[in-house]
């Protein structure tokens, strides 16, 4: 079957020919745009002459084998409504019970998975996705467009509280009447049973990436809360077992609930089980160390010489998950810019990486876009200005310097009071007495987006339009700074209807030097995330969300 | 007797009246609530929710009635054996603190009948010729383990015995089902931190009554030696500790939280601050009560058991 290409992806060809689009981005580019990876890697092998292969069907040689149970170390959360999940973890319990549109994979290239492909439209305002056909619910039904538009049509509802409306696809459903957000009338077409359209009111490009955000997967439209009491999904797993804090066990599913014998689409899967076990954080390490699990979700940069002495491969990722020492530009002292740029110039960004990480990582520069989104654009960097903020302090009316507090909980480890603790000891020089106030990670999300100065973890996105859309548009719920501008909002929107990568890039400029200019934050490293994998098991990456997919994973005995 | 112990009794309900209320009154707060919704459905979602959509939410959680009217209604439902329902957990609160007082009771059970040997005898070998060679390395060893903080002596022993040498599992998670090597490093860890504060209080009541004038005319009467200390001054000086193990009970109860989360043994203390952390209201309630009860009844056993060891002590 010969399908329709967009013509964006001839161009992708050409940019990759001629060394102006990286293989990375040209084969996320053109997923993108509805090729299949397969495709992708064909096209880009046979351009750069290379022998690529897909990583999701990578091996390493090996046959794989079948069976055994993958054990992990978790936090172990409660299963309630994936629309409103707020926890990776929580993803990651259903992550093998349900899927979504599109998957995003290790390498932050993001491909077909319950749609099996994607067209856009040339100016990307109008979406359309092909249902991958013989997808089967659990409960033997056969997947349908139907049920994907009664799962968007639930993000949409802002009673549910799910965090999907601020991603700019699912908001360009909406529109704003009376004061609130709604769907609007014909955003979402079913066009038939295997094809869904979108129209949205503004070109988006992140559409399928959106659709792996980890509150999108697809229920089944039969779902009531909690998903632990009736989990339906299309994935190759089931929930045979949930007890919060103490373990989530997922079994390979082979019936359906109306005893048909149940085909999991996705091809080969290698595990009988995955079991996750709860560990804290601080204990995952340790529990790998002794033998009661064979991989975790995360450890701290703290624990890494640790985990350098034990047996296993150490897994890094590089992301652009984050730290935002952010101001909230309404509340004083921090409504005058002149402060704000004070503190943002006696900071020296470049030496967070180095302390904190022990030089992995990047080093942020105040505009949130990080060094693997494939738009990124270099700005120059910050230089650090001791008397340049002594100036603007006095200007502003404390010539006698200046005391603040931040609010700091930890959420992300306790690399993020670290972080303060640099910056305070950079601050002293330029007159400002920064109190550290720490306080408990849950603590902190009570007042994440009230506290006039505080420091927020955010989670690693493909792209960096993506994460400027969340937190930065006036009107969206997680506008933590309280940032409103049109200026940069106008340049965002170009920058996120631009398929070309340098064009994007370019538009780029602008948009980080808006946002680097209006000094809502200090924003001095991009976090890498490391896990463990014992050896007998293959096939595990390090995702730059710490996602897990372990439908290839297998264990060798 | 019978007074006593009915007067205790009431006591002990009326403590456990007012803990609860009183926890009830502080749980009622505005911030509490938000700090529910917040861990129920994440700071970002809460700051998307609408004050009406808010409202909503704490109706269908039975937030928005008055506290007065929760508490009765949850002292009916106690008396009906439902101790209401978890929000972090999802689950009945009953059958989750039976399950983890169970595993609380094994560990403070093989705690007890280690410890309680080892700091009896320690304590009376270090008592017997107070100031001797062996009474100053025995209470140098009590003072110093119990010196340590139980983090701390998590944190040797695991280092020693389980990452380096590898003889003992590092975890007491059980994921596999119970496994009674798992329990050795949680078991060891208390036993060196709680021996030797039992170990110094019956050395010193033994070294007390060693210099009595009773133990000096048994001795001097030629009595042997090892019929003196276990004939005469055994019972005498056990008085002292006796009341001292019996509140062990209390911390093993809830004073073993560190040592529970350091090795994720899931115990009634681990539970406990799991709940207050995450503003799980009916756990902390029911896992109070269960609190008090236990404080108020070793509190009778010890004055009870103490009447018995000394016939000088009388109840009114």
């Amino acid at each position: 079957m010969t399908q329709r290409m967009h013509p964006l992806v001839a161009q992708a060809r050409e940019q990759l020919a001629q060394g102006k689009l990286h293989r990375r981005e040209f084969l996320r580019t053109v997923t993108l745009l509805g090729v299949s990876s397969a495709t992708a890697y064909g096209m880009a092998g046979g351009i750069l002459g290379e022998n690529l292969v897909d990583p999701a069907m990578a091996q390493s040689g090996e046959t794989p084998q079948a069976g055994g149970i993958l054990r992990v170390g978790m936090q172990v959360q409660k299963m309630d409504d994936p629309a409103t999940y707020n926890w990776v973890e929580m993803s990651n319990q259903t992550r093998h019970t349900l899927e979504h549109l599109a998957i995003t994979g290790p390498d932050n290239v993001t491909r077909p998975m319950l749609a099996e492909s994607w067209e856009p439209s040339d100016d990307l305002m109008v979406w359309t996705f092909n249902i991958r056909p013989g997808v089967t619910w659990h409960n033997g039904e056969e997947l349908v467009a139907d049920h994907v538009r009664w799962n968007i049509e639930r993000w949409c509802d802002p009673v549910l509280g799910s965090s999907n409306i601020g991603l700019s696809s699912i908001g360009a459903l909406m529109e704003n009447v009376d004061e609130e957000q709604r769907l609007r009338e014909g955003a979402i077409e079913v066009v038939d049973d295997y094809t869904l359209r979108l129209h949205l009111n503004k070109p988006v490009l992140s559409v399928p990436e959106d659709l792996y955000n980890y509150p999108t997967a697809i229920l089944h439209p039969s779902f009531t809360a909690p998903f632990s009491a009736n989990p339906i999904g299309t994935g190759p797993y089931t929930l045979t077992e949930l007890a919060v804090g103490d373990r989530c066990i997922l079994r390979r599913i082979t019936e359906t609930t109306d005893g048909q014998p149940f085909e999991y689409w996705g091809g080969e899967v290698y595990l009988d089980g995955i079991d996750y076990y709860n560990f804290d954080e601080d204990n995952q390490l340790v529990a790998f160390a002794g033998g009661d699990v064979d991989t975790i979700y995360e450890f701290g940069i703290e624990q890494l010489e640790f985990a350098k002495a034990l047996p296993g491969t150490i897994e890094e990722a590089r992301t652009a998950q984050t730290l935002c020492c952010r101001f909230q530009v309404d509340q004083a002292p921090f409504d005058d810019v002149r402060v704000r740029q004070a503190i943002v110039k006696g900071v020296d960004n470049t030496v967070y990486r180095d302390l904190v990480f022990q030089g992995s990582g990047d080093v942020g520069w105040n505009h949130h876009v990080a060094p693997v989104h494939p738009e990124y654009f270099e700005l120059p960097p910050l230089e650090r200005d001791v008397e340049g903020a002594r100036a603007l302090l006095a200007e502003a009316g404390y010539p006698d310097g200046l005391e603040v507090t931040i609010d700091v909980g930890n959420t992300d480890g306790p690399w993020h009071q670290t972080v303060c603790e640099i910056m305070r000891d950079q601050l002293q020089d330029v007159g400002v007495r920064l109190n550290i106030n720490v306080m408990p990670a849950s603590r902190y999300w009570e007042i994440w987006d009230k506290t006039p100065f505080g420091a927020t973890a955010w989670t690693h996105r493909p792209l960096g339009t993506m994460v400027l859309s969340l937190g930065y548009r006036a009107d969206v719920p997680w506008n933590e700074t309280k940032y409103a501008d049109p200026e940069f909002e106008a340049a965002l929107d170009e920058a996120e209807a631009t398929f070309d990568v340098d064009e994007r890039r370019a538009k780029m400029e602008r948009v980080e030097k808006i946002l680097q200019d209006s000094a809502v934050m200090v924003q001095p490293v991009f976090r890498p995330v490391f896990t463990i994998v014992g050896d007998q098991v293959r096939n595990l990456q390090a995702h730059p969300t710490q996602y897990h997919q372990f439908n290839k994973v297998w264990l060798a005995t | 007797m019978t007074l006593l112990l009915a007067r205790r009794f009431g006591q002990m309900l009326l403590i456990m009246a007012f803990a609860s209320l009183i926890l009830f009154m502080i749980f009622d707060t505005e911030e509490f609530k938000k700090k529910i919704a917040v861990a129920e459905l994440g700071g970002f979602a809460v700051s998307a929710l609408s004050d009406q959509d808010y409202q909503e939410w704490l109706a269908a959680k039975g937030l928005d009635k008055p506290f007065y009217q929760r508490y009765f209604t949850w002292i009916g439902d106690i008396f009906r054996g439902d101790f209401g329902h978890s929000f972090e957990k999802n689950t009945a609160v009953g059958p989750l603190i039976a399950d983890r007082l169970w595993n609380t009771a094994i560990l403070a059970f093989w705690v007890f009948a280690l410890m309680i040997p080892i700091a009896l005898v320690t304590g009376v070998l270090a008592g017997m010729s107070e100031g001797s060679a062996m009474d100053r390395s025995l209470s140098f060893v009590s003072v110093f383990t119990t010196s340590i903080p139980e983090i701390a002596t998590a944190i040797l022993l695991t280092v020693f015995l389980a990452l380096g040498l590898g003889w003992l599992p590092a975890k007491a998670a059980m994921t596999q089902g119970f496994d009674p090597w798992q329990l050795v490093l949680p078991v060891l860890t208390l036993v060196l931190y709680g021996f030797g504060y039992i170990a110094r209080m019956t050395r010193a009541s033994m070294a007390e009554v060693m210099t009595s004038n009773y133990i000096r005319t048994a001795v001097l009467k030629g009595l042997p030696y090892r019929q003196v200390i276990l004939g005469h001054a055994l019972r005498n000086a056990l008085i002292a500790p006796f009341t001292v193990i019996v509140l062990q009970l209390n911390w093993l109860l809830s004073g073993v939280v560190v040592v529970e989360v350091f090795f994720e043994y899931d115990g009634f203390g681990k539970l406990l601050l799991e709940a207050a952390l995450f503003g799980d209201i009916y756990v902390v309630q029911a896992a109070t009560l269960i609190a008090v009860v236990v404080a108020c009844t070793s509190q009778i056993i010890s004055d009870v058991g103490y009447t018995f060891l000394n016939p000088r002590i009388r109840f009114a």
